[in-house]
């Protein structure tokens, strides 16, 4: 019996230590939680936009918007300079001499598989519909599509497969105008002008691949002769970007690293970017308390409407220095750097680029037959006019998110101005009513609210319910779904009304407005106005920027404060967790937008380290950091050996970190916890947070970080004493 | 005994063929569409109606069939047997192309992490729950029959109402609340240990632990009914008779009857716990199997499902076989 339980205590510990050869990897520069594991890293694909944002440090297009100024400017990228025609329909984009990061040349032709890619109907892409801009792409999509078709009918053989591709990708030059004069120019022909089309090619779809390298993982299917990548490819591929992919192992990190040949390295600080797998919502918030990563992307933790109460509350005790410092234009991060350290001010709030809304189904009878009363639009009026949608943001929300009266969040889009939308007016919603034929809601059938039960929406369904019946008399049920059952159910509209939300794609107002378009693949409302879809179709045709954007916000007009079959209530703000005085770079712009190879970690303002060096423990070495980097700092970092770090994979490119410093273990390590205590006298000091502060040890652990290792192992390395302000 | 393990061994692929085609209905059933994004922009209805063609999602038997040709081994088979596999590999190496890849036992592409095969998922995820598991059980073993034993000492005493006591509450507090707890008294507050808890030794003692103390509870409540019922049988009191002291009547004989039925519990038990615990790995940030289990229902990610499944009812069995092979060596009588 007991021979057999040694023998299964063997095979575990067996099993535990074939995984613990595989040490973790130094701590990356900057350590980022970007909301669970990357789905995927291949442009044409992509439709997330945390992917995306990943993938803004892998890829660059030939234009990018500049994430740093509120409203995203368009500047040069790959392109360093372009043309446009008088008539506003030729784009000649003059490419910059630079190279991929295994250092082939950038052609003008990689742009041109790139799209070959993205227009392809083989590869089922969200946003193929983004290439029909180009003169001649959608022709040849459909061509394309007909001969697929026509194959998949006759008798197949390997070769006429690879036949039918080669003759495609021919097809592809001749009929899409997308010219290159030389490797260093691409001229495309738009089919009708389209002043935001350099808008849409910063759009991640747009991005050139190596066509070189790219192309050798095509696999064609003999039996329907449909093209597709095998997905090795965007780990294999090289990168244009700032950065290059390392390593990405699945639910685990992804490591991203400095590209040398970028066009711009010499303005990215990073050299190294570890992007971690946690799912979990709590643990993202404690893995930053613990300061194992730097910056947590989308906050959504149960409390995290407490951790805006304390930011709040934070701002309000240095009230005078906020207000002083907002007249003088600064921004809130600038802000935050400012005041004090304390724990509190690294949650940040900024605004994002979605709705919260409320649909309303627009049909004139329900999938079970029943009349809909909504199918009135001035039943949907009443309905929104009842809603107190501050009470819905401060009251239950409590993120700090603005009330919405349009569907697209206001200044979010440049040159675009979204229209007031309807006041909150109980007395002219219940004339509405009244006019509709239900006075004091009598008859009125009762009001369904279809939800499912994420992110507190059932508060949210509750507060509106509450609001219909005390204001117009009318009877509710809000009805919970789980979500897939929702996603079916609101898809199908079947459905009286619903919570729904919506984030924008692209920088135009199309993005929110065209999912009201009649028999739009997104229009669960089932809508159908002739007068939308003629602006809609009159935008279309205006080549005058601000004409086009009038008409636009004349569509969106009608849909925010005439017909309704939405009813916007609030715009989203996006939860940030990093230590302003420890990074910069990362954006607060109205889209969401990041370019996080532009983040910096500050130096200048951190506090010193401390060490307990003085004291009379002094030659027990502390090892601070809690396992994250196997860069151990001893007490004195001159009693340090160096050694040389495990071999890398790749010696050159590999950061300074790379080197370990050796303890000397001379001392009893227990009484390391008795020393921790001293150090707690570092930068940040607070009390009153209400989720839990990090302990005195993490604090001298950041206070480390910001010190740069790598640095301070140089110095040692070329037999300098250690900075003086590191001692105590 | 080699007549039990090949009959067992022979009944695997029956049992299999009868959970897959169980779980392929149920997960056929399940509302929603697992090609579109859970939120935003839905793809173009052709678009959908290709993809579904794909992957054979549009009917049924196809599906049926087809996964199973796949997984079984058939297709890499008839297609080496065939040729076609060696003309398509110099076809792409003519083209310039890289030879694609073919595994022998194809489980698939997953539907909801576009990059990775099924067999990719489950191959790096596997070694992870098992290690996670193993240690578990270990510490569950460790806990539970020491408490076990205890308590069945004396019955009734304060020892024993608090262990059982204390097994009850490892029973009751889901392992969300534990591990949450543990996580915010040593990384955050203590500043031992660190999340994300992955990648050293060091960093699998708490998940492990947490994943434990269910299965410890459950030991413990066995060993202890066991072993009270073994001390108060006839061979120990003739043992206690002829002189033998109580800590090697215990250690020595009773023990060792009295684990008979937490052997019988190890082998499910560790099946589950070898294959993942999804709250554990969520809390923890563990790249364990269990997450797959739930989140490729919610996704209806149907390769993905079947995946995990299949691989959890091989484990059943063939740890259930492990136990039943473990009886015979400890109680020759068994037949």
């Amino acid at each position: 019996m007991f021979r057999l339980l040694a023998a299964f205590l063997v095979i575990a510990l067996g099993i535990a230590a074939t995984l613990a050869v595989s040490t973790p990897a130094p701590r990356a520069d900057f350590t980022i939680i970007n909301g669970g594991d990357p789905t995927t890293l291949d442009p044409i694909v992509a439709s997330w936009l945390r992917d995306i944002r990943l993938m803004r440090c892998l890829h660059e297009g030939l234009v990018r918007s500049d994430v740093t100024k509120d409203d995203l400017p368009i500047e040069p990228a790959l392109a360093e300079r372009w043309e446009i025609s008088p008539d506003a329909r030729t784009y000649t984009f003059h490419l910059r001499r630079t190279t991929w990061s295994d250092g082939t040349p950038l052609r003008s032709t990689d742009f041109v598989y790139a799209w070959l890619r993205g227009t392809l109907p083989d590869s089922a892409a969200d946003y193929t519909s983004f290439f029909f801009h180009i003169a001649g792409a959608k022709d040849f999509f459909d061509w394309r599509t007909a001969a697929l078709a026509a194959f998949a009918k006759q008798t197949n053989t390997p070769t006429s497969a690879e036949k039918l591709w080669q003759e495609t990708k021919t097809q592809f030059r001749a009929m899409v105008a997308i010219q290159t004069p030389d490797e260093h120019t691409l001229v495309v022909t738009l089919t009708r002008p389209a002043p935001y089309f350099l808008d849409i090619c910063t759009s991640i779809a747009f991005v050139p691949v190596c066509e070189g390298v790219v192309s050798r993982y095509e696999v064609i299917d003999p039996s329907t002769a449909r093209v597709k990548w095998d997905t090795g490819w965007t780990r294999a591929a090289p990168s244009i970007g700032a950065m290059r992919l390392e390593s990405w192992q699945f639910k685990r990190e992804m490591r991203l690293t400095k590209n040398p040949a970028y066009w711009d390295a010499a303005n990215v600080q990073l050299n190294s970017m570890a992007i971690l797998s946690i799912d979990d919502p709590v643990s993202q918030v404690m893995s930053f308390q613990t300061g194992g990563v730097d910056w947590v992307s989308d906050v959504v933790a149960p409390f995290r409407a407490e951790m805006v109460t304390a930011k709040n509350a934070f701002r309000a005790e240095h009230a005078a220095s906020v207000d002083a410092m907002r007249q003088k234009g600064l921004s809130p991060v600038e802000i935050d750097r400012a005041l004090p350290a304390d724990p509190r001010k690294s949650t940040q709030i900024f605004p994002a680029f979605g709705t919260f809304f409320w649909n309303l189904n627009c049909s004139s009878h329900l999938p079970d037959g029943r009349v809909n009363p909504l199918a009135d639009p001035r039943v949907r009026r009443a309905l929104a006019l009842a809603i107190d949608k501050r009470a819905v943001a401060e009251g239950v929300r409590r993120l700090g998110e603005s009330t919405a009266g349009s569907l697209i969040p206001p200044g979010s889009i440049r040159g675009y101005t979204a229209p007031a939308g309807l006041p909150r007016d109980p007395d002219a919603a219940r004339r509405l009513l009244a006019d509709a034929g239900f006075p004091n809601g009598s008859n009125f059938p009762t009001i369904e609210l279809l939800i499912n039960k994420e992110q507190n929406t059932d508060l949210v369904a509750q507060a509106i319910a509450k609001d219909w019946e005390r204001e117009l008399g009318i009877t509710t049920a809000i009805i919970v779904r789980e979500t897939k059952v929702f996603r079916e159910q609101v898809k199908n509209a079947n459905y009286i009304t619903s919570s729904a939300s919506w984030f924008g794609d692209y920088p135009d107002p199309t993005t929110f407005l065209e999912i009201n378009r009649t028999d739009d693949g997104n229009n669960d409302r089932r809508y159908s106005s002739k007068a939308f879809d003629a602006l809609l179709a009159q935008a279309e045709t205006e080549t005058n920027p601000a004409a086009r954007a009038a008409i636009l916000a004349d569509a969106e007009r009608i849909l925010v404060e005439q017909d309704l079959p939405l009813i916007p209530i609030f715009h989203y703000v996006n939860l940030n967790l990093f230590n302003p005085d420890r990074l910069e770079g990362i954006s607060s712009n109205r889209r969401s937008e990041q370019q996080l190879f532009r983040v910096r970690m500050r130096t200048e303002d951190s506090p010193p380290s401390r060490r307990e060096g003085a004291g009379g423990r002094a030659a027990a070495p502390t090892r601070i950091a809690p396992q994250s980097s196997n860069l151990s700092v001893p007490a004195s970092a001159s009693r340090g050996v160096l050694a040389p770090a495990p071999q890398t994979p790749n010696p050159t490119d590999a950061p300074p970190t790379a080197l370990a410093i050796v303890e000397h273990r001379t001392s009893p390590q227990r009484s390391q916890r008795t020393q921790r205590k001293p150090s707690a006298s570092s930068s940040s000091s607070s009390s009153s947070s209400s989720y839990p502060s990090s302990p005195s040890s993490l604090r001298a652990l950041r206070a480390l970080r910001g010190k740069s290792p790598s640095l301070r192992v140089l110095r040692v390395l070329r037999g300098e004493t250690p900075s003086p302000e590191a001692k105590p | 005994m080699i007549g039990l393990i090949l009959r067992r061994l022979i009944q695997l692929p029956l049992i299999l063929a009868i959970i897959y085609t169980a779980t392929l209905i149920l997960a056929w059933k399940v509302p929603g569409n697992p090609l579109e994004n859970p939120e935003g922009r839905r793809p173009a209805p052709e678009v959908v109606a290709a993809m579904k063609a794909q992957y054979n999602l549009d009917n049924f038997w196809s599906f049926y069939v087809s996964y199973l040709d796949s997984a079984t081994g058939v297709r890499y088979l008839r297609h080496e047997l065939s040729g076609e596999s060696r003309q398509q590999r110099e076809q792409a190496l003519a083209a310039g192309r890289l030879p694609p890849e073919q595994p022998i036992f194809d489980l698939g592409p997953s539907l909801s992490y576009r990059e990775q095969r099924v067999n990719e998922i489950i191959g790096s995820a596997l070694p992870v729950s098992m290690a996670l598991g193993a240690l578990a059980i270990f510490f569950a073993l460790i806990l539970g029959v020491s408490a076990g034993v205890i308590g069945a000492m004396k019955p009734n005493s304060f020892a024993d109402v608090a262990t059982l006591s204390l097994s009850m509450i490892g029973i009751s507090l889901p392992s969300f609340v534990i591990g949450a707890a543990l996580l915010l008294i040593f990384p955050v507050w203590l500043g031992i240990g660190r999340i994300p808890s992955w990648g050293t030794p060091l960093d699998m003692i708490l998940p492990a632990f947490t994943l434990s103390l269910g299965f410890a509870a459950y030991i413990a409540r066995l060993t202890r009914m066991s072993m009270i019922e073994q001390l108060q049988s006839d061979y120990i009191r003739t043992a206690r008779a002829k002189g033998v002291s109580i800590r090697g009547v215990v250690l020595r004989h009773a023990l060792k009857n009295a684990l008979l039925p937490v052997l019988s519990y190890l082998g499910p038990a560790s099946a589950l716990a070898m294959t993942g615990s999804f709250v554990v790995e969520r809390v923890f940030a563990i790249p364990g199997l269990g997450q797959h289990f739930v989140n490729a229902v919610r996704n209806k990610d149907l390769f993905l499902i079947i995946g995990v499944v299949l691989i959890f009812s091989t484990f059943l069995v063939l740890l259930n076989l492990a136990v039943d092979v473990l009886y015979r060596v400890v109680d020759p009588r068994i037949e």
